[in-house]
């Protein structure tokens, strides 16, 4: 059941035209061009070492592009820093490690975005944390450290963190890769919950079933080329090429 | 041999005095040398080669000398060479600061470099200037796992102090060899110093052998 897809004439949030990123010799992206529209949820997916979690990375400049260009809001990816800080104030980013800060408690942690680089209030913080914290179901949890959560409710508050900046769009890198099965499911329904709520969204991700119930679009990568995009219907019922085919008959995907 | 430990209670005085001239010293040198320990770790990591190259020099130049002869440098040479001269006090601080410094910075240096480079990321990630990154998240973090080590880099500095006696600064050790040659009691003065040493710097020890403990294990 999917409710929020994007109309076809939303806005374009973010553009990527032909852009390269190399690393030595090691051509990472070569020539990917795809775009995200507002309230889209967007799925990057394909083998490891293809470049989907390096086009992530590059969408917030935390990795700079040799070549094309990403365009945020119409706007070029600035190179000038503080111009970059202001961009990124804009977009979450979600880690695979989570990297909660750990000298730090959750709510604490939810808390430094909105105080340290948006200026707010020690109070209106707070009130964005716990409002935040409950949303994704840890307001019992605020006190803890992060070693004192498991990795599904640490991925939880960094969730909550990123979405204390108020983004425009989140960017997932993996966002469950490094959990136990038994609490990706919990992170999941969160990112199902915001995709609801209208939130645009890149994912990186290796499940499957999340690409394909959430997803408004698909886009498989394979060494760095964009192999095919599309619908989700699209690509794991009908592939139209016979990488995409054998990329998801590694996976044991069987429609 | 007969011993007259008489000359130890009489000399109490100038002893309690050296003592806290030789607490001063530890004090005032890590005082200096921690947070100079960080800015020499952080100007090692600069990007703009030259400054990394010279904070790199400094390191390695005050680390590998003895402690003793940057001692009679900073007494002797400075002066001459660099037309600075003062307080002998202030001169065994300099020397003391400068090997303190180096071995502080590489401290820190190592400590920084182990904190992920992910935490810096996240920190980016939400906007943050890299030098609200490296205040608000890698120093704090990194702070805690370098703590037992200065605990240990303390506890030495203690003992190391007296070798500033060699150009007169009156601390414990000074003090006590200045008492022993006037006095020619000599196993009696040795004794009292260690003694006196050992009862100061056994409880620091203990003080960092608890930060080992309860800092010392990290995640």
């Amino acid at each position: 059941m999917t409710i929020a897809t994007a109309p076809q004439t939303a806005a374009t949030v973010l553009q990527y035209r032909d852009v390269q990123k190399l690393y030595g010799d090691f051509v990472a992206l070569q020539g990917v061009s795809m775009e995200v529209k507002k309230q889209q949820v967007v799925c990057l997916i394909g083998p490891s070492g293809s470049g989907k979690s390096t086009l992530l990375r590059c969408t917030n400049a935390l990795e700079t592009i040799d070549g094309g260009e990403i365009l945020f809001d119409g706007v070029r990816l600035p190179k000038d820093r503080t111009a970059i800080r202001k961009v990124r104030q804009r977009m979450g980013m979600v880690f695979q490690n989570f990297e909660l800060f750990p000298h730090k408690t959750a709510i604490e942690n939810v808390i430094m975005g909105p105080s340290t680089v948006l200026g707010l209030s020690d109070e209106a913080s707070r009130d964005r944390a716990e409002a935040l914290l409950k949303k994704v179901g840890l307001a019992d949890k605020a006190k803890n450290y992060p070693a004192n959560l498991s990795g599904g409710q640490q991925q939880r508050v960094a969730i909550a963190r990123a979405l204390a900046m108020e983004p425009e769009v989140m960017l997932f890198d993996e966002p469950t890769s490094a959990l136990d099965p038994e609490t990706i499911g919990e992170v999941l329904n969160v990112m199902k919950a915001l995709a609801d709520d209208g939130m645009t969204m890149i994912v990186v991700t290796h499940e499957m079933t999340f690409a394909r119930r959430v997803a408004d679009h698909v886009v498989v990568f394979e060494r760095g080329e964009i192999i095919e995009q599309g619908p989700p219907k699209q690509i794991f019922e009908a592939p139209t090429t016979a990488r995409t085919r054998d990329f998801l008959g590694h996976l044991g995907w069987d429609g | 041999m007969t011993l007259d430990w008489s000359i130890v209670p009489a000399s109490a005085g100038a002893l309690a005095h050296g003592a806290l001239i030789t607490i001063a010293l530890t004090v005032l040198t890590m005082a200096v040398a921690v947070p100079c320990g960080i800015v020499v770790a952080l100007l090692r990591e600069s990007r703009f080669k030259p400054i990394a190259f010279l904070a790199t020099c400094f390191v390695e130049l005050f680390r590998n000398l003895p402690i003793i002869l940057v001692v009679y440098w900073a007494f002797y040479v400075m002066p001459v060479v660099l037309d600075l001269s003062f307080s002998p006090f202030v001169t065994g601080l300099v020397a003391l600061c400068l090997n303190n410094t180096a071995y502080n910075s590489e401290t820190f240096r190592s400590g920084i470099r182990s904190i992920r480079k992910g935490q810096t990321e996240a920190a980016l990630a939400m906007g943050m200037s890299e030098g609200q990154a490296f205040r608000k998240i890698v120093l704090p973090q990194a702070w805690r796992r370098v703590l037992p080590v200065l605990a240990t880099t303390w506890v030495t500095l203690f003992k190391d102090t007296s070798l500033v006696s060699v150009i007169a600064v009156g601390d414990l050790a000074h003090t006590a060899m200045q008492i022993r040659s006037q006095s020619f009691r000599v196993i009696e003065m040795l004794t009292a110093m260690a003694a006196i040493y050992w009862l100061l710097g056994y409880p620091q020890a203990k003080l960092a052998d608890w930060i080992h403990k309860k800092f010392g294990v990290t995640e």
